[in-house]
């Protein structure tokens, strides 16, 4: 599968070309850093003071980066891929090996960042629990009435939130059987199927 | 309306109306009933304001109308058994019966108990007997009721699940992993209601929440032998 660069994503990366190699190292290094922890503005305006460029070129290319990146992690492209894909923007040879070692190095990192920022459900995290006895209330004594507490601990999109649940014994073990066979369930003869086809 | 019959009658009970000059039975046999649950009792020990026959009907229409959780019926007064009845009166028979019943019930009193408040509201032994019948009848059932008044953490009842193949997003092609999709359905302070706690897992994180709720059980287990 290729990558189709656009022509103006082209033309932002045309800027690489015109520069040494350990800038272009740079460049690429910066553009992951972004990815991971957020643009700083003050490296364009020093950047562009240090090249002699106007700061706007330096951005588009750092954000070019950035997205050539994104969209090959995105498509999972193999390294043929990825170098044809670069080859077609005009890149050359020792231009492409760089961007192809920054892109193959940090693959695992940007693609976990993507997955974090898609739409999820809450995810479990940790289940405390806790057994009680209850012996009396204000609406009857001499009770004795087993009672298991527990603590959920989701996470949904970076919030972690904690749930307050009760049970008794017979549906904590309910629970416990239902959600073995759940799982059971995945190593049946239809889930290998599905998942070996995906 | 059941329901609010129950917490009436609870405080009617609970109104601990301490008159000294009542008498020490009171404080000896530990059931905190009113003045007014008393007075109520008395009338309903005495055969001039209750006859017979509308004391067997009206313990079985108290009684069956707690533990079956049903309003009062309003027209109670209306049926031919209570014609000679005074209306205020049945009103508050009505209400000591109930109370009666719940305080016991509710403090765990045995027979013995139950007879000696009513021997001292100058009942016949035969409406004892009759009382302390309906009572040991009625006993566990309202001790049921009574322990699901209260609050209470969200209880678990059931659990549905599902499994997905999480394919791709918006943002990432190839995600291509199983993930569960686990509901808890809880019921909230013995209400039908349930609402449900829905959580996602991938294998990992459900083997790992399994194993915590396997490690609960065998916990259980090692109470249960003691």
């Amino acid at each position: 599968m290729l990558l189709i660069l656009g022509d103006e994503h082209k033309q932002h990366l045309e800027y690489l070309c015109s520069v040494s190699l350990d800038v272009v190292q740079e460049f690429c290094r910066l553009s992951v850093e972004f990815l991971m922890k957020g643009t700083n503005a003050k490296i364009y305006n020093s950047a562009a003071q240090k090249l002699g460029v106007e700061a706007i070129i330096i951005q588009k290319a750092i954000e070019g980066l950035m997205h050539l990146f994104l969209e090959s992690s995105k498509l999972l492209l193999n390294e043929i891929d990825f170098r044809d894909s670069v080859k077609a923007a005009g890149f050359s040879d020792e231009l492409q090996s760089e961007l192809l070692r920054c892109y193959l190095e940090n693959q695992a990192d940007i693609r976990r960042i993507q997955l974090d920022i898609s739409m999820g459900l809450s995810h479990y995290r940790d289940l405390e629990w806790r057994l009680d006895v209850k012996l009396a209330s204000r609406s009857l004594r001499h009770q004795v009435e087993p009672v298991v507490t527990m603590k959920l601990h989701v996470k949904d999109s970076g919030k972690e939130e904690t749930r307050l649940l009760q049970t008794d014994p017979v549906n904590l073990v309910h629970m416990t059987r239902t959600l073995e066979e759940a799982l059971q369930e995945l190593n049946s003869a239809h889930c290998r199927r599905i998942c070996r086809n995906f | 309306m059941g329901f609010y019959l129950l917490t009436y009658l609870l405080t009617l009970a609970n109104d601990t109306d301490v008159d000294y000059g009542r008498g020490p039975w009171i404080r000896k046999l530990r059931m905190d009933l009113s003045e007014d649950v008393m007075e109520g009792l008395q009338l309903a020990g005495d055969s001039v304001h209750i006859p017979d026959q509308s004391f067997l009907l009206l313990l079985r229409i108290v009684s069956e109308s707690i533990v079956d959780r049903r309003p009062a019926d309003p027209h109670l007064s209306a049926k031919k058994e209570f014609g000679s009845v005074d209306r205020g009166t049945l009103k508050q028979v009505y209400a000591a019966l109930g109370a009666l019943l719940l305080e016991a019930a509710k403090l765990d009193k045995d027979v013995a108990a139950v007879s000696q408040v009513l021997e001292d509201c100058k009942f016949s032994q035969e409406r004892i007997k009759q009382l302390i019948a309906v009572y040991q009848q009625h006993k566990q059932p309202l001790r049921s009721v009574l322990s699901k008044i209260g609050s209470n953490l969200p209880h678990v009842v059931d659990v549905d699940w599902r499994l997905d193949y999480y394919i791709k997003n918006n943002n990432l092609e190839k995600v291509s992993r199983p993930v569960f999709l686990i509901d808890l359905k809880t019921r909230v302070n013995a209400s039908e209601e349930t609402e449900t706690v829905q959580i996602a897992c991938t294998q990992d994180q459900l083997q790992d929440l399994v194993g915590k709720l396997r490690d609960a059980c065998k916990g259980l287990e090692r109470v249960a032998q003691l």
